[in-house]
């Protein structure tokens, strides 16, 4: 699942005849003032100010503003740019209309293992949140497109009556069509307002989650998709999804701060097993991270390298079920010269590194990390008869 | 018995490099249970008509390559399942085409990364059908004894080790394609072992589901008991304890959930395969699907570690009641053959070498020239004559040696475009041909009237001094037994018009401090044959060869100074012609006398 931003989601939703309030995004505030100057409706409108980064709770850092004129906005945006929250500093700022309504609705399309479901309410914003059994829902087959009068009847369940039935019909309908279209996962429009100057229906919020593995059929999506949980990706995570994109198999890493135990093992199920041992023993996870797929030693290299970055970890599980094909012997050789490198860089002091792990060539691969005792790393490695998570375990029993 | 993955499994792989890959391991399991290889086509377009060659046992077996499934089948009818190694842009038409074939019941798409849309299209078609679409991102699926499809369980030794060869009583289902791996080892050694193992891929909505199979194995009677490996995401654990909890069922449900760290991980952080990142709000959990398994009855170990005593207590129960009996080992197994690297590895052959060399050796991370490392001598400071003397003469030579031969390659790198070497290849470039055909068209000329008669000039004038002959007696010598001396006369040059190159190398050398003895009787000769002729002179072939073997070198690495040296020349005349663009050439008749007879007429063929 790839999360978009607001402003290339609102902009896959007007492509597909959603009307959207008027927006742009900047990376400045001089753009906004030459922006300023050639549409009439950012001078003319009420508008709002956000952060266009993916950041959680941006009301209540005060990276959301609104009621502004052009020059509010313009100094709003002076002051959000560059701006640190965490990890994250603001570069963009997506200024758009206020849109003047009364009342608030809610649509969605969301994937279902069968196909998709239509999720509308005839409440919105906040509201639909605490009374979620008023959301009716309309189930689709893949492959299945919704009648317009299967879509008119849930929205009539769901209490739209007269035009307005007929309009938010129609908005639904348009909000399968760019789901369906645009490989999307999750779309959804918290609110959907009547617009008072026109009456038509706008969606003023949106939520957007794209298939990122259909990116190759959608030539359009030239924006990139946000970190999935409400912080940018530090450098380092960057770095290994750069090895990531360029390999056969697989290599990932995100950072937790404030661990002590990092994580270093193989296979995306098994790796998840890892990191329940660790919390399960009440340790704390410094990172998550999975090679799989038998890549190349080099990208497994940079990914141990990245993983001795971690400030202030005391152990590094190296675990690993039995491979199918992922050779052990060349995926540990990268993994080895990765501690060398960090040991030579003053990294490994007082870290024990514990390893456990089976498949192709693994006495070779097993016997080459016994061999890093010789070269003085606190190194404990077993085989496939020790059960996978006991080394997370051994590890932290130990402490 | 075992389900989906049978003896009579007959298998066409759809892609390239990977399904031969997969075709291999297959192979090797096919191998292992002494039965025939059940991979019987490949599906590749761009290799339609060709065969790719697949080990077993100790021979190859060359399997037809077709350009659609309709044809593989056709030519195949026993195909019955289609695995997909295709890129993940193509797979769903690849996927269609195999479940659109009357012949395919099942197909296993091992692909990654195929849009969501895809696999529920995929998945709904099969249905529709009622085939089986297993993945995509499978790992494979093995029944042991009868079948295995796609690369799960490993490598030979791991199959052996996992018991693989001989049927047990544990179904295993796993989104996890290493997963399934350890099931099956664990299965192995805390009890009789697995009937199938299902690797469903770790998308959200895999085309099958757990239920599906878990129908298939109440149905399999040699399936005693289920063992799944969950993940968080998505509502395939609940289904699954859904249908256990929905009435009474034959096979024991055994599992375990990955996800329980989400919990104490920071909100919205979510990690692993594709299918463990859904599920919003808060759906999908460990333990929500952990603790609906626990209250359907399924037996749910609290962590993944605890699985193995669990299935063994599962296990030991199933004997106590009779339900199973202790499986009955084969007496023996086939070994899969050793490649011979793999063999004298383990000190199994020796292998009588083919060649032997004693100058350079290549298989560490760079060449050593006798020896010695090529970035050390590099470090060093030393430099390509250096090389030349490791890989010639076996010796480090010294700086002052190095300087000779410096000079002499800087004397002999060309000579124009006229001479033989060159024109060769000035013609060969001119009609087009590539470098190494060109350079070596203008070596081929290199012999004993041109450039080559550098070893025999050092190999005859090294044995006069070796025998101390005089200058008459080493004359009348080469006149009785060998004809002209080489090394002596030239086409052009003379006392007269002396050349250059010889009177500068010639010079160098005697200035150093060293002792010259076959120079210095070159020279003599010379003194008396260019009495004799004025164009008898020393030429630079001889003053080459004498002064290399005052270096030492063998006399039979001499021409290779000259053929090293012109290389460098040939080579700037093939570029330089490749520059200008230059057009096909050809003799101007002007240029040849036509000696041959008269144009006659043709007498009647007799």
């Amino acid at each position: 699942m790839a999360k978009v931003l607001e402003g290339p989601g609102m902009g896959l939703m007007k492509k597909w005849g959603i009307h959207v309030p008027n927006y742009v995004v900047v990376t400045s505030a001089d753009e906004l003032t030459k922006l300023g100057q050639v549409n009439e409706w950012l001078k003319q409108s009420k508008l709002v100010a956000k952060a266009h980064e993916a950041l959680g709770s941006r009301f209540k850092l005060g990276l959301v503003k609104v009621g502004l004129d052009l020059n509010g906005a313009i100094a709003a945006t002076k002051e959000m740019i560059g701006r640190q929250v965490g990890s994250i500093t603001v570069t963009q700022v997506i200024i758009s209309e206020m849109i003047a309504h009364k009342e608030e609705y809610y649509c969605a399309v969301k994937s279902t293992r069968e196909g998709s479901e239509i999720l509308v309410a005839n409440c919105g914003g906040i509201e639909v949140e605490s009374n979620w059994d008023r959301v009716k829902r309309l189930t689709l087959e893949i492959g299945q497109q919704p009648s317009p009068e299967t879509l008119e009847k849930v929205v009539k369940e769901a209490g739209f009556t007269g035009p307005l039935a007929k309009k938010m019909t129609d908005f639904a309908g348009k909000m399968f069509t760019c789901f369906d279209s645009e490989d999307a996962q999750y779309l959804e429009v918290n609110p959907v307002v009547t617009r008072e100057s026109d009456g038509e229906l706008v969606a003023l919020d949106a939520v957007t989650l794209l298939d990122g593995d259909a990116k190759f059929r959608h030539p359009d999506w030239n924006f990139q998709f946000a970190a999935e949980f409400g912080r940018a990706y530090s450098k380092n995570e960057m770095e290994v999804m750069a090895v990531d994109s360029k390999i056969k198999g697989s290599v990932k890493f995100i950072e937790i701060p404030g661990g002590d135990t990092a994580m270093l093992p193989a296979g995306g199920g098994a790796s998840v097993y890892y990191s329940d041992a660790v919390v399960a023993r009440g340790g704390k996870l410094a990172n998550y991270a999975e090679y799989s797929g038998d890549p190349p030693d080099w990208a497994v290299e940079v990914l141990t390298e990245k993983v001795c970055s971690l400030p202030g970890i005391k152990n590094i599980i190296v675990g690993g079920a039995i491979a199918n094909f992922t050779d052990v012997k060349k995926t540990f050789g990268g993994i080895i010269n990765g501690f060398r490198k960090a040991k030579a860089d003053g990294k490994m002091k007082d870290v024990k590194i514990w390893v456990r792990r089976g498949g192709p060539r693994e006495k070779e691969g097993l016997d080459a990390m016994r061999a890093l005792k010789d070269e003085g790393f606190d190194i404990n490695v077993f085989d496939r008869n020790t059960p996978l998570t006991d080394i997370v375990d051994k590890a932290l029993q130990k402490q | 018995m075992s389900i989906l993955a049978t003896k009579d499994t007959r298998v066409v792989i759809q892609g390239g490099q990977a399904g031969v890959n997969a075709a291999r391991r297959m192979a090797e399991f096919c191998y292992l249970i002494k039965r025939p290889l059940n991979v019987e086509a490949f599906v590749y377009p761009p290799d339609a008509g060709k065969t790719n060659e697949v080990p077993y046992g100790s021979g190859l077996i060359a399997i037809p390559i077709y350009k659609t499934i309709a044809e593989a089948t056709k030519n195949h009818p026993a195909i019955n399942t289609s695995l997909v190694y295709i890129g993940a842009d193509r797979a769903m038409k690849g996927g269609m085409e195999a479940l659109d074939d009357s012949h395919i019941k099942v197909v296993s798409m091992i692909t990654e990364g195929v849009p969501e849309k895809d696999a529920k299209i995929l998945g709904a078609h099969a249905r529709k059908l009622g085939k089986v679409f297993n993945g995509p991102s499978s790992i494979g699926i093995v029944s042991a004894g009868a079948c295995r499809l796609g690369v799960i369980g490993g490598a030979f030794d791991n199959l052996v080790l996992s018991k693989l060869y001989r049927e047990g009583s544990f179904g295993v289902i796993t989104k996890s394609g290493g997963l399934s791996n350890e099931i099956i080892w664990i299965c192995s050694q805390f009890a009789d072992g697995i009937t199938t193992a299902i690797g469903i891929g770790g998308d959200a909505f895999p085309g099958t589901d757990y239920v599906s199979y878990l129908e298939m194995f109440e149905n399999d009677p040699q399936t005693k008991a289920v063992v799944i490996v969950g993940e968080m995401g998505g509502d395939l654990e609940e289904r699954a304890a859904e249908w256990y909890g929905a009435k009474k069922r034959r096979v024991k449900l055994m599992a375990v959930v990955s996800g329980f760290c989400q919990e104490s991980l920071p909100k919205g952080m979510k990690f692993g395969h594709a299918g463990a990142k859904e599920g919003m709000k808060g759906e999908g959990s460990a333990r929500a699907k952990s603790d609906a398994l626990k209250k359907s009855g399924a037996i749910v170990p609290a962590t993944f570690g605890a699985l193995g005593p669990a299935i063994k207590e599962a296990y030991q129960e199933m004997l106590k009641s009779g339900l199973v009996k202790e499986p009955v080992e084969p007496v023996s197994l086939p070994k899969l053959p050793k490649t011979v690297e793999e063999a004298m590895k383990a000190d199994e052959v020796m292998v009588a070498p083919l060649i032997r060399t004693t100058i350079s050796d290549d298989r560490g991370d760079e060449p050593c020239y006798d020896g010695y490392p090529a970035s050390e001598l590099i470090n060093k400071g030393y430099e390509i004559p250096h090389v030349v003397g490791l890989l010639w003469d076996k010796r480090l030579i010294s700086k002052q040696e190095a300087e000779i031969i410096k000079r002499i390659m800087m004397l002999s790198a060309d000579h124009g475009p006229c001479v033989s070497g060159a024109l060769g290849t000035i013609i060969a470039a001119c009609a087009g041909i590539g470098m190494s055909q060109s350079v070596a068209a203008g070596l081929i000329m290199i012999g004993p009237r041109f450039g080559g008669a550098v070893t025999d000039a050092g190999r005859f004038f090294k044995y006069a001094v070796d025998n101390k002959l005089s200058v008459d007696d080493f004359l009348a010598y080469m006149k009785k037994n060998h004809g002209p001396v080489p090394g002596i006369g030239h086409r052009v040059k003379s006392l007269r018009n002396p050349d250059k190159r010889v009177k500068e190398l010639v010079g160098y050398v005697k200035s150093l401090n060293m002792k010259t003895p076959c120079l210095d009787f070159a020279l003599q000769v010379e003194q008396v044959t260019a009495a004799k002729k004025d164009n008898l002179i020393l030429n630079v072939d001889g003053t080459m060869a004498a002064v290399l073997v005052d270096l030492g070198f063998p006399v039979d690495s001499l021409n290779g100074f000259f053929i090293l040296s012109r290389t460098i020349g040939l080579i700037g005349h093939w570029v330089d012609q490749k520059r200008q663009e230059s057009r096909l050439i050809r003799l101007f008749d002007y240029l040849v006398n036509y000696a041959a007879p008269k144009r006659r007429e043709v007498p009647p063929l007799k």
